[in-house]
């Protein structure tokens, strides 16, 4: 077992987090050289400002807890803290990255790490909760909106327990590859999947931009379409 | 609603199964749609640059669902059907199947999406439900423009003959007709209604004006929703009563080349939206004006201050909507507005497409608040307005009355009810219509007007009747 879990903090490790940086770079590249191909001077035109105001406001996104949100919205923002927090700044996980990248991270004290840590099993929970019984979330749930949550949900449960060994009533090392291997999974699956928002959420939030239109395509679509004498 | 017709067959022959529409169009569609559709979809993603944004929105779109709250439409009916990101993934699937390996890669193994008649319907309705008003755009946590997605399923849709046929003949008039308008008002009878509406202002101002009409080298060149000169002589007679005051009457005109600034392009074609914008470019080039100075409307407003910049090139005109020029004129001290003159409760509502999907929030209510001494705002109102219901052209869409009335604008019914405003101003040619429509169909107790209909009243005039006197004439006329 123990060679299955230095195989994991190795060479998997180091391999499945590659996969994800090499992923998440392929679709920066790819928006960023078709926006810069496609829409070249128009670029100039966006409401730059509007875009960066409105991606400003979703930081901390207070003034969006509409009527009907507000507790899933809550729920979802504070979730993100947790998955961002606790897998970099975790004693235990500085070790990791710095073995990787010589980055050495300011580190969270334990404490904090098992709040953020229970805090987000328990987001995770309401999140599946309520995509399970909201008849509108449930109408447009695929069913990788609720494994993505199990997806996420599985690396902090068995961090949790691997740290909490009076909780834990499964082997530690067992416990300890399950925590590894469902992180690597996670890592791989970030870039085919809606985790991609990591990335992407930039690019999503740039609609001003995506309405500088393509000059002299809507004739161009009508020709090939209709032909030269193409009509309203 | 059952907008098409099905045309008799002979004896024997089995007449074609004609889809039902929720809007008439011109020629039902009635073959092979699915094909047609993905040839369309292939031709807008050959020559037009939407497959960043797609590929973006299949990979990160949540599905949280805050969008439904945030929709008028959704908070009317509760039908999973009606949240954008309902609507925003049909077309997302059919891209992601039909456009990309991932989803070609899974067809092969025999799952995934397939793109049916069924959901050809469901497109073709649920892209007509949304009124594009962008409040679902602005509550996504991905940001993901359900606005910019239901324009563009309308132009797939477009492209196979699947367009209101009140818009589609719209544009062709102003297009391709002789009257280069939408609402198909000659160029004489636009002569016969400035020189009404000289008359009317000589009447109610006291003084004689002579409306400027194809003046080469003049500041602005005015272009309102051409439905105004038939149906809203107030709003432009507010206009022209403050390009008076100001000193600038020798400053603008009309242009008899070109006097409409809608753009139903704006809600469901690249390809109409570029060939109008550069219509309205052509004929400010024609009389060699400086600006496009925009009257009252919303869509007219954004698509010529949003898409002259992109269409024009080196003649990318600047744009102003008409409520800044009033404001600058304001601020400048170069006319004065009455403040004794309008007594009633008075609120505002903002069309999203300057407010929301625009850049006029402040400007207005500055104004408003200079001369109006009950002035109360909607909750919620500015970038987080409700649409009035009938936004993205529906309000044109006749057939569509009775969704327009109690699923559309139900929710701003409401909010306006609550204001208890005796005035509701709303500066936008299709709001205004679809609020009037609105308050006569809840029985609400206010009246709907333009912003320059509202200054009219108050705008002091030099050498011409003082407000209190014409307060006074419009009492006893009403006598």
């Amino acid at each position: 077992m123990e060679q299955w879990i230095e195989f994991a903090q190795g060479p998997l490790f180091a391999f499945t987090f590659l996969i994800m940086l090499v992923g998440l770079g392929r679709l920066v590249l790819i928006q960023v050289y078709s926006l810069l191909t496609g829409k070249g001077r128009r670029l100039q035109n966006a409401p730059w400002r509007k875009i960066l105001t409105d991606a400003a406001t979703w930081v901390v996104p207070v003034r969006h807890l509409i009527p009907g949100t507000k507790l899933f919205s809550a729920v979802s923002y504070l979730f993100h803290i947790g998955v961002l927090v606790v897998p970099l700044f975790l004693a235990d996980h500085i070790a990791l990255w710095g073995r990787y990248t010589g980055i050495d991270l300011p580190s969270i004290g334990y404490g904090l790490a098992h709040f953020l840590t229970l805090f987000t099993i328990a987001s995770v929970l309401v999140l599946f909760t309520f995509r399970l019984l909201s008849r509108r979330l449930r109408s447009m749930s695929r069913p990788a909106d609720y494994g993505l949550l199990i997806v996420v949900l599985v690396p902090f449960l068995s961090g949790y327990l691997s740290m909490h060994p009076s909780y834990n009533p499964f082997p530690w090392d067992a416990m300890m590859l399950i925590h590894l291997l469902s992180a690597e999974l996670l890592f791989v699956l970030i870039p085919f999947t809606k985790l991609a928002h990591i990335v992407l959420f930039f690019f999503d939030r740039i609609s001003g931009l995506h309405w500088q239109l393509q000059p002299g395509a809507g004739d161009k679509v009508a020709e090939v379409l209709y032909g030269k004498e193409a009509r309203v | 609603m059952d907008g098409s017709t099905n045309s008799a067959a002979p004896i024997g022959v089995q007449a074609p199964q004609i889809p039902k529409y929720p809007y008439y169009i011109e020629n039902p569609v009635t073959d092979n749609r699915v094909g047609r559709f993905l040839e369309a979809f292939a031709a807008i993603l050959t020559y037009s640059d939407y497959r960043p944004l797609l590929d973006s929105y299949c990979t990160s779109s949540a599905k949280c669902n805050r969008c439904a709250v945030a929709c008028p439409v959704f908070l009317a009916t509760g039908d999973p059907r009606d949240i954008p990101c309902f609507r925003t993934n049909l077309l997302l699937e059919t891209y992601r199947r039909y456009f990309t390996i991932g989803g070609w890669l899974k067809s092969r193994f025999g799952g995934g999406f397939e793109l049916t008649e069924e959901i050809i319907d469901e497109m073709l309705d649920g892209f007509y439900r949304c009124t594009a008003c962008r409040r679902c755009t602005r509550e996504c946590p991905m940001g993901v423009d359900h606005g910019l997605i239901t324009h563009l399923g309308r132009y797939i849709l477009s492209l196979i003959g699947i367009v209101p046929k009140a818009l589609q003949v719209s544009v062709r008039e102003q297009l391709e007709g002789e009257t280069r308008n939408t609402s198909k008002i000659p160029k004489a009878a636009l002569l016969n209604t400035l020189e009404f509406l000289s008359e009317e202002m000589e009447e109610m101002l006291g003084v004689k004006l002579q409306f400027p009409v194809d003046q080469p080298n003049r500041d602005h060149v005015f272009f309102c929703a051409v439905s105004d000169y038939l149906l809203e002589p107030d709003t432009l007679m507010g206009n022209a009563a403050v390009l008076y005051a100001a000193g600038d009457w020798d400053r603008w005109t009309i242009g008899t080349g070109n006097y409409d600034g809608i753009n139903y392009g704006l809600f469901y074609s690249d390809w109409h939206l570029e060939n109008i914008i550069k219509q309205l470019i052509g004929e400010v080039t024609r009389l060699n004006g400086k600006t496009i100075l925009i009257g009252e409307c919303g869509h007219a407003s954004r698509s010529a201050h949003d898409f002259v910049p992109v269409f024009g090139g080196r003649e990318a005109y600047p744009v102003t909507n008409f409520m800044e020029y009033t404001l600058d004129c304001i601020r400048k001290g170069k006319i004065t507005l009455d403040p004794t003159i309008v007594t009633e409760r008075v609120t505002y509502h903002d069309p999203c497409n300057i407010a929301r999907s625009g850049w006029i929030v402040d400007q207005p209510r500055e104004i408003l608040r200079s001369f109006v001494k009950d002035f109360v705002d909607m909750k919620p109102a500015g970038q987080d307005n409700f649409c009035c219901g009938g936004g993205g052209g529906l309000v044109s869409v006749d057939e569509m009355h009775e969704f327009r009335m109690s699923i559309g604008g139900r929710v701003k019914a409401e909010q306006l009810r609550q204001t208890q405003a005796e005035i509701c101003i709303a500066p936008c040619a299709n709001c205004k219509k679809q609020l009037k429509e609105l308050v006569e169909y809840y029985q609400l107790p206010c009246k709907v007007m333009g912003l320059h209909d509202l200054i009219l009243k108050a705008i002091e005039i030099p050498g011409g009747k003082t407000p209190a006197e014409r307060k006074e004439d419009a009492a006893m006329f009403e006598l």
